[in-house]
């Protein structure tokens, strides 16, 4: 038995090694490197109906679930694919994306508020395309809201007073749900309140610079009385107060879906791509969902919703096929396929000439995009300090490292500084 | 021809590393050398890499995160690597003898091992959770709740879960070597010992161990390897978590490598090989220094 | 151990490591069969929906069919190349302490001590200018190196604790040592080999760091990558991807079961005269 199964392994090796040599064909075969796993399966039936209609080309579509990692390793050892969906701002200025501002036809369909997304502050070019658009904001429990008589909170003091009250009047719901295990929800805490109060004041354009300069004057990490500060001061009012879940720094994101979804949650920060999550725990939520944008930590300042761009797409300047890349994004463009997508993805679309039936928060959405100021992903953060290394420091911050939040906020602009000098040089 | 072929025949047996030395030349070896040489460099992963002497090496005794970081893979270690080998021996001692079942029983100590530690976390989660935890509802039950804290919120006790967790999911491979070392002895030894009136634990003592002297070896040096490059339990676990009180040194490398921080990475890489070479180098002294006088 | 109570004492604790060896396991089908909708705080937890659709829809999202192929063919490849390699370089290590040969052992014990992430840009240039990406051919020989320090470690750790008398005999007879070793020794080492074949396979059927690079292609994908496939950018689908990961585990499962039968006392008892 034993020698059977030894030989046995080396003919498979033998075999394996004749087998190996083959398809080697002569279309033309172009690899589109993806990290969004939910398109995945739309994206092959979609590939399937464009070798149809384009005999000579392949589309090999790869998913990686450590995309931005995966890609790394792929440049530096010239690995390139001809489509990806990775954005990194230190390939960018290393040149490695195609510069795509020329492209006109797609340019003009797309909204503008999302072209200025996609722009790159250091050359002005636009090296991504994206498809679609995202929303972050509070989701919060519209029966529980309205049996209190609670209304969405446009200050800081209303907020907590809104979460006070659910406290005090329905103990067996969490005020507010926070799943700080998956530290990038943390993360997003401080990229949509703390940056937040950066962006409103900058504007999209005038912040990304702040943020990818490093402009100190303008960010104000470490400033007192700054939103770094005044952040951590916040995280800490809620929790001395016991508005947040017992297990803060260990619920993870499904515990956060599944509290909001049964009821035992009255506001949890989320963004649209939760929503089908908590639909899959309890469809019955689905008319009870409010969204409003979050509350302004500073006084004197305003709310804030993310509105940023989903699904963009770039070619590597070192793609071979350049043309028949944009073969195939011209034919993912098109709207009767863009509509399809944005109704899969369950995210309104970018293109003008899109109209979507994408989800059931369709008006919630479109009502808080008017209440808040419209702000975007920190996507010039510097790359070796991530929302997930964010996040973290939200934890130690919460476990009680800190001593004061004026500490927080030096600890944040140095791990900041760090990570930006380390890109830079 | 005879002659030649019976001369290659008698001297095939000099050659017979050579195989093993070209394949781990060519595919490890050979990439580790390159690789070595980014840990003198400044290399972010995306521009070209700068020569900056032994900068990356002086920077780490000046890194508060990796120092801590140090401090965790110890404290871990110092938990696991023991905790392996004792159990690891006392399972192979108790599931080495005949009884019915046996083979299930190795079957399901093994088991733990095998799940993907994709998932793993998830399920420590399903298993450890506050309030909602299996172990939480029996405890529950049992009207000891109490001892169901949240153990992986604060980072000591965190460490002390997962050195737990840790020992329950790989104690079958430790395991799986003691029982190659035990089927090594001839039974002969055994028969000969109970001849002698020897009771079940002098023959453990006398017979059992000594023979047990390269399984003991191998477990102890593959241990505290492992044990000090621990990586996916506490990345299924915690992440290294709360902030960054479990996070493990090969946790940190990998995080740097990606972060922008290649080369700096490379050199902690390097510094954690001298971490685990110098208790594996001294066990083995020890060792050797005893099979002296044995 | 003729003590009735000893008896007893000894099953119980041998009940209790089981239980306890099992829960991991016994968590793992309860996810697998719970319909996502299930809440992890119900009343009656430890008892699963038997929800067998996840099975079903694992098995076709993730093409677990070609994954689970892939995956036999790469670790029975890397074995079958570990076991012939590693056991011919630990004997020559134990039995012929040359220079070269304690040199190789040397680097072979550092060599497990180094973090292999160091490797990783390196090798993938080299898989890529050997044609080696998305082939498993290739996966085979990177897998059977990882593993071969430990492999060889094991080997003639074990080897020098064995007499020689026996191959000396074979000597006598007109063997080659080479053919000695094949004749005679290799036999022996089946108690060792079980636990390379146990242990290293479970790493190269787990790997998942390297495999993520060098397998691409869904036809060349392996289980890890097949269950990362249910990671999504946010959250992941848990339920799925542990029925894909229970699916992937049953044929470790048989293979422990298979080799595990080299650790029965007294089988090669008879040749060793200790």
């Amino acid at each position: 038995m034993f020698k059977r199964i030894l030989s046995l392994g080396t003919v498979l090796v033998l075999l394996l090694g004749v087998s190996v040599a083959q398809g080697a064909e002569k279309k033309v075969a172009i690899k589109f490197f993806t990290g969004k796993v939910e398109t995945v399966e739309w994206m092959n039936d979609l590939i399937k109906k464009f070798h149809a209609e384009n005999p000579g080309i392949v589309v090999e579509q790869e998913y990686q679930k450590d995309a931005s990692n995966v890609i790394k390793v792929k440049f530096a050892s010239g690995d390139i694919p001809d489509i990806t969906t990775v954005w990194d701002q230190g390939f960018a200025d290393q040149g490695k994306y195609l510069d795509l501002s020329k492209e006109t036809r797609w340019w003009s369909r797309v909204q503008p508020s999302i072209r200025e997304l996609c722009t790159d502050l250091r050359s002005g070019k636009q090296f991504r395309i994206a498809t679609n658009m995202t929303m972050a904001g509070i989701f919060y429990n519209k029966k529980i809201f309205s049996e209190l008589g609670l209304k969405e909170a446009t200050t800081w003091e209303e907020f907590k007073n809104n979460l006070k009250k659910i406290k005090q009047k329905r103990p067996d719901v969490v005020p507010m749900f926070v799943g700080g295990k998956d530290s990038w929800m943390l993360g997003h805490l401080i990229e949509f309140m703390a940056h937040g109060a950066v962006k409103q004041k900058y504007g999209t354009m005038g912040s990304r610079k702040a943020f990818l300069n490093n402009d100190a004057e303008k960010l104000a990490f470490d400033a007192s009385g700054g939103p770094m500060e005044t952040f951590a001061k916040r995280i800490l009012e809620l929790k001395e107060e016991g508005l947040f879940n017992n297990d803060f720094l260990t619920a993870t994101y499904d515990n956060q879906l599944e509290a909001f979804a049964t009821g035992k949650a009255a506001v949890i920060s989320q963004g649209m791509w939760a929503l089908s999550g908590i639909l899959e725990k309890n469809k019955a939520i689905k008319d009870n969902i409010g969204f409003a944008p979050y509350p302004p930590i500073m006084d004197g300042t305003k709310p804030v919703i993310l509105s940023a761009e989903d699904s963009a797409y770039l070619i590597p300047a070192e793609s071979k096929h350049k043309e028949e890349a944009k073969k195939f994004l011209d034919f993912l463009f098109r709207p009767e396929n863009l509509k399809a997508y944005s109704e899969f993805l369950k995210a309104p679309s970018a293109f003008t000439d899109v109209n979507a039936d994408w989800g059931p928060l369709k008006d919630e959405v479109a009502k808080a995009l008017k209440k808040g100021v419209n702000i975007g992903f920190t996507t010039e953060a510097p790359p070796g300090f991530s929302g997930d290394d964010a996040g973290r420091m939200v934890q130690e911050l919460y476990t009680g490292r800190y001593k004061t939040p004026a500490e927080f906020a030096k600890a944040y602009k140095a791990a900041w500084d760090r990570a930006w000098n380390a890109a830079r040089r | 021809m005879v002659t030649l072929s019976r001369r290659i025949g008698a001297n095939l047996h000099k050659f017979m590393a050579l195989p093993a030395v070209i394949l781990f030349g060519v595919f490890f070896v050979y990439p580790l050398l390159r690789g070595i040489g980014l840990s003198l460099t400044d290399w972010n992963g995306i521009s070209a890499p700068r020569f900056i002497g032994l900068r990356n090496f002086v920077d780490f005794f000046r890194d508060d995160r990796a120092l801590n970081d140090v401090k965790n893979t110890v404290l871990f270690a110092l938990g696991s690597a023991p905790l392996l080998n004792i159990f690891g021996l006392l399972y192979a001692l108790l599931l080495d003898r005949n009884f019915r079942g046996k083979s299930l029983a190795r079957t399901i100590v093994y088991l733990p091992a095998i799940i993907s530690p994709l998932i793993m976390g998830y399920i420590w989660y399903f298993i450890l959770q506050p309030e909602r935890g299996f172990l939480h509802k029996v405890l529950e039950s049992l009207n000891v709740s109490f001892l169901g804290d949240n153990w992986l919120a604060s980072g000591n006790t965190a460490l002390a879960v997962l050195v737990l967790v840790n020992v329950w999911q790989y104690v079958g491979m430790t395991m799986v070597i003691y029982l190659a070392g035990l089927q090594s002895i001839p039974v002969e030894m055994f028969e000969a010992s109970k001849i002698d009136g020897a009771g079940y634990f002098v023959t453990l003592r006398y017979v059992t161990l000594p023979l047990l002297a390269p399984a003991i070896k191998i477990n102890v040096v593959t241990n505290i390897i492992g044990s000090l490059s621990v990586f996916e339990v506490i990345m299924a676990l915690t992440e290294g978590g709360p902030g960054y009180s479990t996070e493990s040194l090969s946790i940190y490398i990998m995080r740097m490598c990606y972060g922008n921080f290649t080369g700096y990475s490379t050199a902690v890489a390097i510094i954690l090989f001298f971490i685990i070479l110098l208790p594996v180098v001294t066990y083995l002294r020890l060792a050797k220094s005893r099979e002296v006088e044995i | 151990m003729k003590n009735p109570a000893g008896t007893f004492a000894r099953s119980l604790i041998i009940v209790l490591i089981t239980l306890t060896s099992i829960t991991p396991f016994y968590v793992l089908l309860l996810i697998a069969l719970n319909s996502p909708s299930r809440r992890l705080a119900d009343r009656l937890f430890f008892l699963p929906e038997f929800y067998f659709r996840n099975f079903a829809d694992a098995w076709r999202l993730s093409s677990m069919g070609t994954a689970i192929m892939n995956s036999i063919i790469i670790t029975g490849g890397a074995l079958a190349i570990v076991v012939l390699v590693a056991s011919c370089a630990g004997y020559a290590i134990a039995r012929f302490p040359t220079r070269f040969h304690r040199m190789v052992f040397n680097t072979f014990l550092f060599c497990m001590m180094i973090p292999p992430i160091i490797n990783t840009v390196p090798l993938y240039t080299l898989m890529r200018s050997i044609g080696g990406i998305n082939t498993r051919w290739a996966m085979i020989l990177v897998s059977a190196a990882n593993v071969l320090p430990f492999s060889v470690f094991l080997y003639s750790s074990f080897i020098r604790s064995f007499s020689r008398e026996i191959e000396e005999a074979a000597l006598v007879d007109g063997c080659t040592r080479f053919s000695a070793f094949w004749m005679v020794t290799f036999p022996l080492l089946k108690p060792v080999t079980s636990a390379v074949v146990i242990i290293t396979g479970l790493g190269i059927w787990n790997n998942y760091a390297q495999a993520v690079f060098f397998l691409q292609r869904e036809s060349v994908r392996t289980i890890p990558l097949a269950v990362s496939m249910f990671f999504q950018q946010y959250g992941a689908r848990w339920n799925l991807m542990a029925a894909a990961s229970a699916i992937g585990m049953a044929p470790a499962v048989l293979v422990f079961l298979l080799f595990q039968k080299y650790f029965i006392k007294g089988l090669a008892a008879g040749a060793v005269k200790g």
